[in-house]
């Protein structure tokens, strides 16, 4: 644990995930003055840490999808930029159709993809068993598959921003807890924490499943809740499978990493909170081995070595929050990533650290702008492709 | 007459004799101390360490199977038995250049970064580098698929040592009927009990808060059958193991702990050493000497030698060295010396032998006690958690009791503390007095030790964490980096992502994180006792989905 060094800062930054630590440093590029990153937690104790480490392009906007293409770009790069090498590895991403129906929903996200000039394809049967061997007969009749979607190794892209940032000289305090975000006449004054009140005009709320509680502390009805999600990793083997494989129908996304595990999920009714705690359920081991050993027989002797489980911060129209929060000036959202911070991190928050800045930026206010969820008005659009 | 055929299975080409209720490891042992496999990284001879089935020292492939481990599992007509990751053989690995290539170990935080365009290349040779076996044939599974074994009872209690069988008899003195576990083969029956043998128990998760609502054991069976036994009241017993040690190439085949030193010769094969050197001077020393005494040239202790192991090693003429640093071994691909070194700077000694026998500290078998939720405390007597618990067992969590030593008792208190919970389960009362348990105050022995050894000139590989080849050098480097704390060290480096769990690199690297963090090891943290216990089939687990989900209570 370590205090605040100093008590008067540029900009606070609520959550050491991905999402801070990366906002953190663009701001600090661009010379901000002093910069706090606060977490409860230690390094890589949230949902930064807790992924299954898939990066995609296929969305179902073009919004999104130019979002995470950047991002693809960002992560190509990162080995060289940061000194750490996150193995970023574009062996696609496969979503799987069990019927002709789910194949025809697959369409318009394949053809949104084409238009942006990315080279989705459409697989048959024969080109999903291609891919991943071993599939049981007649468990897909195709997908679809975008080559240079690919998975990192999470870990390493948080050492290698922790250590860029504090070279930077921001202040990383980590095992200290923020109580609340403090105000005077309407606008931010700073963060009271549990290492006493700390001054920031600027604060920047990047708590993931925890930011929902946040904003509400400070008074902003927001519509962000926290799902618990839970992941597995089996015993790890040589590489038999390439990309990152995602059936639509119940969720169930898995690949295989560096290190030769599977590492995979499946999406499980939870209720909404932070209250079920970071453990995993005793319906999830069976449910995830049942699934991934239908689709993937040979997998039934492979051992399970551990599960976990991590919070997403979702939104009712699957976008995530950027900006200013215009009802409490000097507070800024950086959340409702719905699982997919990772994925969209290097992009996103750029326009983040511009708002921070008081600079324009490029995103729809009304897709991404933290005023879409008040008054009446219907969402501009939905994302719902919020798997893997 | 005729005789009875004999079912065999097949192992590099030869076939062996299988016998009920013998492993695999069982057999081989008949010809000596076998090396199975080559560690993942630098590809180290690996032979068995642990004969209890929780290190990678004995992981085969069995009939399409990775990751079997070969003194778990009992060989059936025609198996066929192959050892993993290894290149051309296990004997002579042409990936063991590694070892060589890399003395300062194989950065894959910082390396492999360029030139750009030999990342896709990168990517290939590390992926087919890593990983411990081949991916599982299509066939193997098929095999596997089988309905669960599923039961419940008023009270199951998880392990048939010597707690937990004096509870079952007690609880069937008052009238209960239990279920007890346990992962051994060869498990006695309990009249009245319902004993289930080769049962594994992988996961306790915490009781559903719904009134009335019980706990759901989830477990397997070898080869791969799930198993769920659900009960209002869990008794955990699961006992403890002989812990690893950290010096120069200490995973050398022929390291062994005191488990699978004692396990190897109760197994009825030769011996698989002749002239032992024992790391160790307490009650599982003396063990280790009353059993094995012929042939152990040596015993080496951390600190003083207690005058009753003095006695027996006496008798016995084996010469003691007190207050010894156990520094490095040597050998090819066996042991054939150690080195040690008096405490204080004293002068080297080697010592010739064929085997290093850990019987310094046993720790306990405590993850069920995580997962269900139950607090834990931590005891500088063995350097490990323990729930907290009350003299009759009783752990913060209602309905979960803890009783012998994977409770804190010491000796004969484990056979008390099986007596008081039964008659605490049932209701009934007991005069308690106090049991004796582990030392939960002071410093562990350890922490003055590895303070001296990591101070002197390193020879050979360290390694922290041998299932994912973790040298200390990470560790230490981690450190420098800034990064602390015993789950960020783990996420940075590696260390006790392994098949074993975490249960040999775990309590050492606490003792030297807090040593290089300059804080007390119970402020180092403790890395999340994450489910499963065992690394447990996807087939069995699969065969308990329907099973389980009208409980589901989360």
């Amino acid at each position: 644990m370590s205090a605040p060094a100093r008590s008067n800062y540029s900009v606070a930054i609520v959550g050491a995930g991905i999402i801070g630590l990366y906002t953190a440093y663009h701001l600090a590029r661009a010379g901000t003055g002093p910069i706090l990153v606060v977490d409860r937690g230690f390094l890589s104790s949230g949902a930064s840490g807790r992924n299954g480490g898939g990066v995609r392009q296929q969305w179902e906007t073009r919004a999104t999808l130019r979002l995470a293409r950047e991002s693809v770009a960002a992560y190509r790069r990162f080995g060289r930029e940061f000194g750490y090498n996150i193995w970023f590895r574009q062996s696609g991403y496969l979503f799987l159709a069990e019927t002709d129906a789910e194949l025809a929903r697959l369409r318009p996200v394949h053809d949104l993809v084409r238009s942006e000039g990315l080279d989705s394809r459409v697989l048959d049967a024969d080109g999903v068993r291609r891919l991943v061997d071993g599939i049981a007969p007649g468990a897909a009749v195709g997908g679809t598959y975008l080559g240079t979607d690919g998975t990192l190794y999470p870990f390493p892209a948080l050492w290698g921003l922790y250590e860029a940032v504090r070279a930077l000289d921001v202040e990383v305090a980590l095992g200290v807890e923020v109580l609340g975000v403090t105000t005077a006449d309407g606008r931010v004054t700073g963060l009271a924490t549990s290492r006493g009140p700390v001054t920031a005009s600027r604060v920047v709320n990047a708590a993931g499943g925890w930011s929902g509680d946040l904003s509400r502390a400070a008074g902003l009805d927001v519509p962000n809740h926290a799902t618990r999600h839970e992941i597995l990793a089996t015993e790890p083997m040589k590489p038999f499978l390439d990309p990152m494989v995602v059936r639509p129908s119940d969720g169930l996304y898995f690949s295989q990493t560096m290190r030769g595990e599977i590492v995979g999920g499946l999406t499980l009714p939870h209720a909404p909170g932070t209250g079920g705690g970071m453990s995993s359920s005793a319906a999830f081991l069976p449910r995830m081995a049942a699934s991934l050993s239908r689709l993937v027989p040979r997998l039934g002797s492979l051992g399970v070595l551990r599960a976990w489980s991590g919070y997403y911060d979702d939104t009712p129209d699957g976008f995530p929050i950027i900006g200013e929060d215009l009802r409490c000036p000097g507070f800024f959202h950086a959340n409702g990533f719905g699982g997919h911070g990772f994925m969209l991190a290097p992009s996103a928050t750029r326009r983040i650290a511009r708002a921070v800045m008081g600079e324009a930026t490029d995103l729809d206010p009304g897709l991404f702008g933290p005023g879409r969820f008040t008054g009446a008005a219907r969402p501009a659009a939905v994302e719902r492709l919020q798997l893997g | 007459m005729v005789e009875p055929s004999r079912s065999r299975f097949w192992f590099e080409g030869r076939s062996h004799d299988a016998e009920p209720g013998r492993t695999v490891l069982d057999r081989l042992l008949r010809h000596g101390l076998p090396s199975l496999q080559r560690s993942p990284r630098y590809h180290r001879p690996r032979a068995p360490f642990c004969g209890i089935g929780q290190c990678t020292g004995c992981l085969v492939r069995v009939n399409g199977r990775p990751n079997v481990r070969a003194c778990r599992y009992v060989p059936g007509e025609g198996d066929r038995v192959e050892t993993e990751n290894a290149w051309p053989s296990r004997r002579f690995d042409l990936l063991a250049a590694f070892d060589v290539m890399f003395p300062n170990g194989i950065d894959t935080l910082h390396g492999f970064r360029r030139p750009a365009f030999m990342t896709p290349l990168y990517h290939r040779v590390i992926r087919r580098l890593a990983g411990y076996g081949q991916p599982p044939s299509r066939e193997s599974a098929t095999e596997l698929r089988g309905p669960p074994r599923v039961g419940s009872a008023d009270v199951l209690i998880v392990g048939a040592g010597r707690s937990g069988r004096v509870a079952a008899e007690a609880l069937v003195a008052e009238g209960r009927h239990p279920i007890l576990l346990d992962r051994r083969a060869d498990v006695a029956p309990v009249a009245g009990a319902d004993v289930w043998a080769s049962t594994t128990a992988s996961f306790l998760p915490p009781r559903p808060s719904t009134p009335g609502a019980a706990f759901d054991l989830i477990g397997y069976t070898e080869p791969a059958r799930g198993v769920l036994v659900r009960a209002p009241q869990v008794i955990v017993a699961t006992g403890s193991y002989d812990a690893s040690l950290l010096f120069g190439s200490n995973d050398r085949p022929g390291v062994l702990t005191g488990d699978g030193a004692l396990g190897f010769a109760r197994s009825g094969s030769p011996a698989p050493f002749h002239h032992a050197v024992v790391f160790g001077a307490g009650d599982r020393a003396r063990v280790v000497l009353d059993e094995l005494g012929d042939h152990v040239s040596a015993l080496v202790a951390p600190g003083e030698i207690p005058p009753e192991t003095v006695r027996v090693a006496s008798a016995a003429g084996i010469p003691l060295y007190p207050r010894s640093l156990l520094c490095t071994t040597e050998g090819r691909s066996r042991v054939r010396a150690v080195e040690i070194r008096a405490r204080g700077n004293g002068s080297s000694t080697r010592l010739e032998c064929d085997a290093v026998v850990l019987v310094h500290r046993r720790l306990p078998n405590g993850q069920l006690f995580f997962q269900a939720g139950a607090r834990m405390n931590w005891r500088a007597g063995t350097g490990s958690y323990y729930p907290v618990v009350g003299d009759d067992g009783a752990t913060s969590v209602p309905g979960l009791w803890a009783i012998g030593s994977a409770s804190g008792t010491v000796g004969a208190a484990s056979v008390g503390s099986g007596e008081r919970v039964a008659a605490a389960v049932t209701g009934g009362s007991l005069p308690l007095s106090p049991l004796e348990r582990v030392r939960s105050d002071g410093s562990n022995e350890l922490e003055g030790y590895y303070r001296e050894l990591v101070r002197i000139p390193r020879r050979g590989r360290w390694i922290a964490c041998p299932c994912e080849d973790v040298l200390l050098e990470e560790i230490e480097q981690t450190t420098r980096a800034g990064y602390r704390g015993v789950e960020v060290v783990k996420r940075y480096s590696g260390l006790g992502t392994g098949l074993c769990q975490g249960r040999y690199c775990l309590p050492d690297a606490l003792l030297l994180l807090s040593i290089a963090e300059g804080r007390p090891p119970s402020e180092v943290g403790y890395i999340t006792q994450r489910p499963p216990v065992h690394p447990t089939p996807i087939a069995a687990l699969a065969a308990l989905d329907g099973v389980l989900t009208p409980a589901e209570g989360t």
